[in-house]
C-alpha cells in the first residue's frame, strides 16, 4: 500500500476509526502504574468522590487515544511521531464498559521550517463513546515525511 | 491538608525522579503505542530518532506518576483535572534516563460554581544532563479549604 505523504493530506479531511472497550481492570491497571488517584483505583473510594463511580485517569484515555491511531491511521501514514499536542480537554469522564472510538480532522498543514523531509500536520482529534458524547479533545501536532524529500535519519 | 487557598502563583516544585528502562519503553509501546520507533531497538536506529524512545505518552505518564506521588507526600487536596493547555515532546526519553520534574504554578483563580479552584502549572521534565524533554501546562482543581469546614 502506498503511504500518505505530507503532501498527500489535505485541510478539511476527516475520519472516524477505532472501537477501544473499556474496562475496570484496565483502568485500575494504568492507575497503579501511572495515576493511583482513589478515584483511578478504588470503586468504593471513587462512589464516594465527585465522579460518583470509578473513572479512567485522562492520561489512559490520551494512551487509548494513541492505540487507537496506531491501529487505524499510523500505519498507512508517512507519520514519524508529534511534537505533542494543544487544548486538550477532558469532558466527560471514561467509565468501565465504555466503548470509545475516534474522531480526526485536518485543522493545518505546515512544512518545517529547519527540516525540508518533514512536514507539521495540524489534526484535531475526539474520542467518542459509544452514545456518541465527546469524552475528550485535542489538536495534536503530527509529524509527516514529506514524499519530495528523502528522510534524513540519526 | 494542602488546599486551593495555599497554592500561589509563583509557587515552585520539584518532584522525585524516575529512570527509564528499555523494558518498560517497549511494554507500554506493545499496549499503547506500537510505532516501529518505540518498540524495536534495530528498527529504532534507522527511524529519524537513531534508537528506541518512549512514547511521548508514556512521558507524560511518567510525569503524572511523579505528580500524583509528590501530590500525596504534601497531602494535596486534588481532584483531577479538565485539560492541558499544551504538550511538547522536545527532546527524545531513552532507556537509562533518569528524570525528573520541575513545576511552576502560573495562576490560580477560584471554580463560580463549585467548592473547588483551579491553578494552572507548568511542569517540566528534564533528563540527566538537564535538558528540557517535556513540557506540559496544564489545569488542576483542587479542594477548598472553607468548603471542608
Amino acid at each position: 500500500m502506498d503511504l500518505i505523504y505530507f503532501e498527500d493530506v489535505t485541510v478539511g479531511e476527516s475520519h472516524r476509526f477505532g472501537r477501544y472497550e473499556v474496562t475496570r481492570d484496565e483502568i485500575i491497571e494504568y492507575a497503579r502504574q501511572f495515576d493511583p488517584q482513589p478515584f483511578h483505583l478504588d470503586e468504593e473510594a471513587a462512589k464516594a468522590s465527585m465522579f460518583g463511580g470509578l473513572i479512567a485517569s485522562g492520561w489512559h484515555t490520551g494512551a487509548m487515544f494513541i492505540r487507537m491511531l496506531n491501529d487505524h491511521a499510523i500505519p498507512g501514514s508517512a507519520t514519524t511521531g508529534a511534537l505533542g499536542f494543544d487544548d486538550l480537554k477532558w469532558l466527560k469522564p471514561v467509565r468501565p464498559g465504555d466503548i470509545l472510538s475516534v474522531e480526526t480532522v485536518v485543522l493545518e498543514k505546515t512544512k518545517s521550517r529547519s527540516r525540508s523531509d518533514i512536514g507539521v500536520v495540524k489534526v484535531e482529534g475526539r474520542v467518542l463513546d459509544q452514545q456518541g458524547e465527546v469524552k475528550m479533545t485535542l489538536v495534536s501536532l503530527v509529524l509527516y515525511r514529506r514524499r519530495s524529500a528523502p528522510l534524513a535519519t540519526g | 491538608m494542602t488546599y486551593w487557598e495555599d497554592i500561589k502563583p509563583g509557587d515552585t516544585s520539584t518532584l522525585g525522579s524516575h529512570t527509564v528502562t528499555k523494558e518498560e519503553i517497549i511494554v507500554f509501546a506493545t499496549k499503547y503505542d506500537p510505532q516501529p520507533f518505540h518498540l524495536d531497538e534495530e528498527a529504532a536506529r534507522q527511524s529519524i530518532f537513531g534508537g528506541l524512545i518512549a512514547s511521548g505518552w508514556h512521558s507524560c505518564a511518567i510525569m503524572m506518576r511523579l505528580s500524583v506521588e509528590a501530590m500525596r507526600r504534601e497531602q494535596m487536596a486534588g481532584v483531577g483535572s479538565p485539560g492541558i493547555d499544551s504538550c511538547r515532546w522536545q527532546k527524545p526519553v531513552r532507556a537509562g534516563d533518569t528524570v525528573t520534574v520541575r513545576t511552576e504554578i502560573l495562576e490560580t483563580w477560584p471554580s463560580r460554581t463549585k467548592p473547588l479552584g483551579f491553578i494552572r502549572r507548568k511542569a517540566e521534565m528534564l533528563n540527566q544532563r538537564g535538558e528540557i524533554v517535556l513540557t506540559v501546562i496544564g489545569v488542576g482543581m483542587f479542594r477548598r479549604r472553607e468548603a471542608t469546614a
